[in-house]
């Protein structure tokens, strides 16, 4: 990995470059063409918090914010990011603090083995930029697309709601 | 002050409060340390050629093209690994039970459709995948046995040749005079239960990764419940030394053979007598069938006492397990070979259709049961007909056997039965293998409270009013189950399920009902109820199996490190049940500090005090807790006695609060930890532990009595199901759940809500589908449905905290959501079409057969 000024380039051996912003940073990462774009966050930029659960669409382990829509990496090609604005579970908290997500996730016991997290946490940044007013069936529909083993999903509805009390009138709605 | 406020003020402030997870640090901000993320670079991938048949000879094989393609390191077959590698050999012998010896990599014949028959190893994984295409078997199909009356069948071709047949075991215990209890009582009604294939299906799928240093040092990394377990078998199966080889490093090994003469002495002196008393012929049928298991066992004996050089084996982060994990999978053993073989670091990170068609399936069960009863609703005897399809491989280690124990000893339940009947039979098929899915033993609480309910409903009394009367109560305590067990009050099942109906209001549920009917539903509501042994009586684990209570044994370590930074050292293997949380909040509140200031050491085999199982079967909170606690308490003792000394006063007098280590009532002048540490130092008593030196460091194993007792509950289902789409709403789910004092209750609820989750996954959504041949229908999430948010209803928990005389009371809860949910859920879809249900997959198009709707297929 270099860094040039503000651009972090990366080459994998690969026959393509790609160049593209991912959590506010500039880069370009040189891939095979047929590389995942989960495989180029996971691999060549090393940011393993983005998961796979399944690569084949349905689980949303490895969703990230892409053009500020939530989206399955593992469905994407890496070529196909090219050009556009990425954001990942290491972008979440700013200077050390938490998102509020994060902060809710934890103050009401969202995850266990918090495999899924990533995905949730992303799918829900998105769901709440685009528009925070949400019913509990709301989150239930919009976060339905992703799978959790361990929890029951109770947890992180809760976090959810949590987030957007917290982000609506700085109450995280922990009693 | 830590981050969450999690400042100890002394004993007892924790435990019992629902601490936020010191995990979450890195977990939610994506630096969880899963396998797949410390795969380095340079690092090698395997995967895998896999069996498209459920059932072939292999003729040829051919690799040629596959090792031509760049990037392609080698290929290894099933014939040439059994150079490399010991087959896997029996775990766990019944009386009467044949267990098949069986290679990493088959090379004769394929079992099951996934079946691994070559791994390929290439700079990539992509190269690796691709390569696996150029690999050109030769099948020649053999009829695959789909559907247990084919396993039955004993014309039907052999999948285990030696077997004869795919009858594996049949055995028939009698407990109490079954027959005179059935000639006397006014009624008995039977019905078959049929429960299909599930899945375990954690988020995170397997892998490993077999890492060599610079200086040549082997480390492997797995996603694994059982990291000693692991490491014990790499060396056993991973490599193969002549048997000449292991018994004259075995013979010259002085210290490790004393070490296991010791350890097998102390084994036997404590277990022989129940080892004698039980069928010491148990292995007599294995080696009758075949005598290659003999030498084998005495050759990879010998390989794994010769020495003491095994990688040692770590796991860090685990995306869940749900006791899959708790298996070694062939494709470690095959990935380890053939990474020591190359001396160079190797991983392999299963994708999803692999881990659904070769990750660990459960729960196929057929079971016939009869009831007893007299015209008041009094139960009196109970006779079991289980079958159990083990699929094509045994589970290793835990799998089909341990499982129809557990199943036999829990069949019944916590009611007064005067007599009970079991016969359990396991067959083999062409499916993927069984394993450990949390409450392995579950269906015998489903078809027992399936039952129940179909003797209410003949008799035409309510499923509430038939428990009560046959449960028993703290007047009957203690008791005795007839399959040998003790019981006491902490087998408190009767309250939780008279809490339950409190709390169900009951008298308000024909007016759900009529409001159902009038938005053109039908409204049932279902009961179940259940005890189950976590940790359980040392009689029980000696009526499972002679010598399994030593499951109930668990050693841990308490440490400070000279600078005075508290660990605590535990055998568990955490993958999602938050123990860096539980396990500071016991020993914080044992030493007086906070959360924060507690390290927990786990998963690395050089550090993790030894034990086979790691994390598995309820065990965390009774006996992993038991054990922190037990240290915790040492700890304590010793850093008391040295602060009164340091402060010449009484070891009585001393306080800690907050790390502040003081005379009572004059904390001005206390000591910290890393003071005493400090001094510990200087006066050179410091002492050597794993890992290095500290200032206190106390080890030592709990046992647990069995006081800690019984972890119980009724779970009460509403459904609402609507006819003309035949899906199942659950407007309502209750657990009423007696674990004993609690450590977490987030972290209870949790365990209890995930554990439902899963059970409505069984009845509505999930099945590791097969054809008749056995070919895998289900590969893909696409056909295999895991619930999600919109299926999942809100669960309320109760606490019930019935309080045992035990040293440590805090009862498991793993694996109870599962056990009672799918119960629960069909006796309320019986409930609400009036019809008998004796399948436990429910599905849209069966709830409208059912329902009458449309004519069966
Ligand atoms: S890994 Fe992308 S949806 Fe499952
Ligand atoms: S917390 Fe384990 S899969 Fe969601």
């Amino acid at each position: 990995m270099s860094d040039t000024m503000n651009e972090t380039h990366v080459a994998l051996g690969g026959d393509t470059t790609i160049s593209c912003t991912v959590n506010g940073q500039a880069v370009s990462v040189e891939v095979p063409v047929r590389t995942s774009l989960s495989d180029m966050l996971r691999s060549a930029l090393e940011l393993t918090g983005t998961h796979l659960g399944c690569e084949h669409g349905v689980c949303g382990a490895c969703t990230i914010v892409l053009d500020g829509a939530a989206v399955r990496s593992c469905l994407m090609l890496a070529v196909q990011a090219d050009g556009t604005e990425i954001r990942t579970i290491e972008g979440l908290a700013t200077d050390g603090t938490w998102h509020p997500i994060q902060q809710a996730m934890h103050d009401h016991h969202g995850f266990q083995c918090a495999f899924c997290s990533p995905g949730f946490m992303m799918t829900a940044v998105a769901m709440l930029e685009d528009d925070p007013n949400r019913t509990e069936a709301e989150i239930r529909e919009e976060l339905g697309g992703n799978l959790c083993r361990c929890t029951g999903y109770e947890s992180i509805i809760d976090g959810v709601l949590g987030a957007i009390a917290e982000m609506r009138d700085g109450d995280g709605g922990v009693a | 002050m830590s981050p969450d406020g999690n400042q100890g003020s002394g004993l007892g402030a924790f435990t019992g409060t629902s601490v936020k997870r010191v995990e979450d640090h890195r977990l939610l901000v994506g630096e969880g340390r899963y396998v797949a993320d410390v795969v380095p670079d340079g690092c090698l991938h395997a995967a895998f050629v896999r069996s498209p048949f459920p059932h072939a000879r292999i003729t040829g094989i051919d690799t040629a093209d596959a090792k031509r393609l760049p990037g392609v390191v080698t290929v290894v077959t099933g014939a040439e690994i059994e150079a490399l590698t010991n087959p896997i050999l029996p775990f766990l012998a019944l009386p009467g039970l044949y267990t098949p010896l069986y290679h990493c990599l088959s090379s004769e014949r394929v079992r099951f459709v996934g079946d691994p028959v070559a791994i390929v190893v290439a700079s990539s994984r992509a190269i690796a995948e691709d390569a696996v295409e150029l690999v050109d078997v030769t099948y020649e199909p053999l009829p695959g046995i789909g559907t247990l009356d084919a396993a039955l069948d004993t014309a039907s071709e052999p999948i285990w040749p030696k077997a004869k047949g795919n009858l594996l075991y049949d055995h028939t215990n009698d407990h109490g005079d079954v027959d005179a209890v059935f000639a006397d009582a006014d009624h008995v009604f039977t019905e078959t239960f049929r429960c299909p294939r599930q899945s375990n299906q954690p988020m995170e799928t397997r892998g490993i990764l077999v890492e060599f240093s610079a200086d040549g040092e082997i480390t492997v990394r797995a996603a694994t419940q059982a990291p000693h377990m692991l490491r014990w078998q790499l060396a056993a199966y991973a490599r193969k030394e002549s048997a000449a080889q292991a018994v004259k490093a075995f013979a010259t090994n002085t210290e490790r053979r004393t070490a296991f003469v010791d350890a097998a002495k102390s084994f036997f002196a404590e277990r022989g007598e129940a080892l004698q008393a039980s069928d010491n012929t148990a292995m007599q049928t294995q080696m009758k069938t075949d005598p290659r298991t003999a030498l084998q066992m005495m050759r990879t004996g010998a390989q794994l006492l010769g020495r003491d050089d095994y990688p040692h084996v770590t796991a860090d982060d685990i995306g869940g397990g749900f006791g899959a994990k708790g298996s070694v999978a062939r494709e470690e053993i095959a990935v380890a070979a053939v990474a020591f073989a190359l001396g160079r670091s190797v991983s392999w990170i299963e994708d999803r259709m692999e881990n659904l068609m070769d990750g660990g399936q459960a729960r196929e069960e057929e079971m016939t049961l009869s009831i007893a009863c007299d015209a008041d609703g009094t139960i009196r005897g109970l006779d079991v007909d289980l079958v159990l399809d083990q699929g094509a491989y045994p589970g290793n280690p835990i799998g089909a056997p341990i499982t129809v124990r557990i199943m036999e000893v829990m069949q019944p339940g916590a009611y007064r039965f005067e007599a009970f009947r079991q016969r359990s039979r396991i067959v083999t098929t062409n499916k993927g293998k069984y394993v450990a899915y949390r409450g392995p033993w579950a269906n015998e609480t489903w078809a027992r409270e399936r039952m129940v309910n179909v003797v209410a409903r003949r008799l035409g009394i309510s499923q509430t009013e038939i428990r009560r009367k046959n449960m028993y109560g703290d007047e009957d305590f203690p008791a005795t189950m007839l399959t040998g067990p003790s019981l006491d009050v902490t087998c408190s099942v009767r309250k939780t399920l008279e809490r339950a109906e409190e709390l169900a209001d009951l008298p308000g549920l024909d007016a759900l009902r009529a409001d159902a009917a009038a938005r053109g539903k039908r409204l049932g509501i279902g009961f179940a109820s259940y005890h189950e042994a976590a940790p359980g009586p040392p009689d029980y684990w000696e009526s499972v199996n002679p010598g399994t209570s030593a499951l109930l044994d668990q050693p841990a370590t308490a440490s400070v490190d000279t600078d005075g930074k508290i660990k605590i050292w535990t055998s568990q293997m955490p993958h999602g049940q938050s123990h860096e949380t539980t396990y500071a909040q016991l020993a914080a509140d044992q030493l007086g500090v906070g959360i924060d200031d507690i390290e927990l050491v786990y998963g690395h085999t050089s550090r993790a005090p030894f034990d086979l199982l790691g994390t598995g079967g309820s065990r965390g909170g009774p006996v992993g807790g038991g054990a922190v606690r037990k240290v915790g308490r040492g700890l304590r003792a010793a850093v008391v006695a040295k602060a009164a000394d340091m402060l010449e006063a009484n070891v009585d007098d001393i306080s800690i609060v907050d790390g502040n280590i003081h005379v009572a009532g004059v904390p001005a002048r206390g000591l910290g930890y890393a003071d005493l540490a400090a001094r510990v130092v200087a006066d050179g008593e410091t002492v050597e532990g794993k890992d290095g030196t500290y200032a206190f460091n106390v080890e030592d194993t709990y046992t647990s009595a069995g006081d800690g007792g019984w972890s119980v509950a009724t779970h009460v289902c509403w459904v609402e199901v609507d006819i003309e789409t035949g899906l199942v709403d659950i407007p309502r789910y209750l657990v009423v759940e007696d674990c004993g004092p609690i450590i977490n209750p987030a972290i209870v609820d949790g365990q209890a809500r995930g554990g439902v989750a899963q059970g409505i996954g069984a009845v509505l959504y999930e099945r590791a589908a097969y054809d008749d041949d056995a070919n895998l229908q289900a590969s893909t999430y696409m056909d295999y449905l895991i619930p999600t948010a919109t299926e999942v209803p809100r669960i309320e928990v109760e606490h019930m905290e019935t309080l045992s005389p035990g040293e440590n009371d805090h009862r498991g809860v793993g694996e109870g959501g599962m056990i009672g949910a799918p119960a629960a859920i069909t006796n309320a879809i019986e409930d609400a079409l009036d019809v008998t249900v004796n399948e436990q997959y429910l599905p849209p198009t069966r709830i409208l057969e059912l329902a009458g709707v449309i004519e069966p297929d």
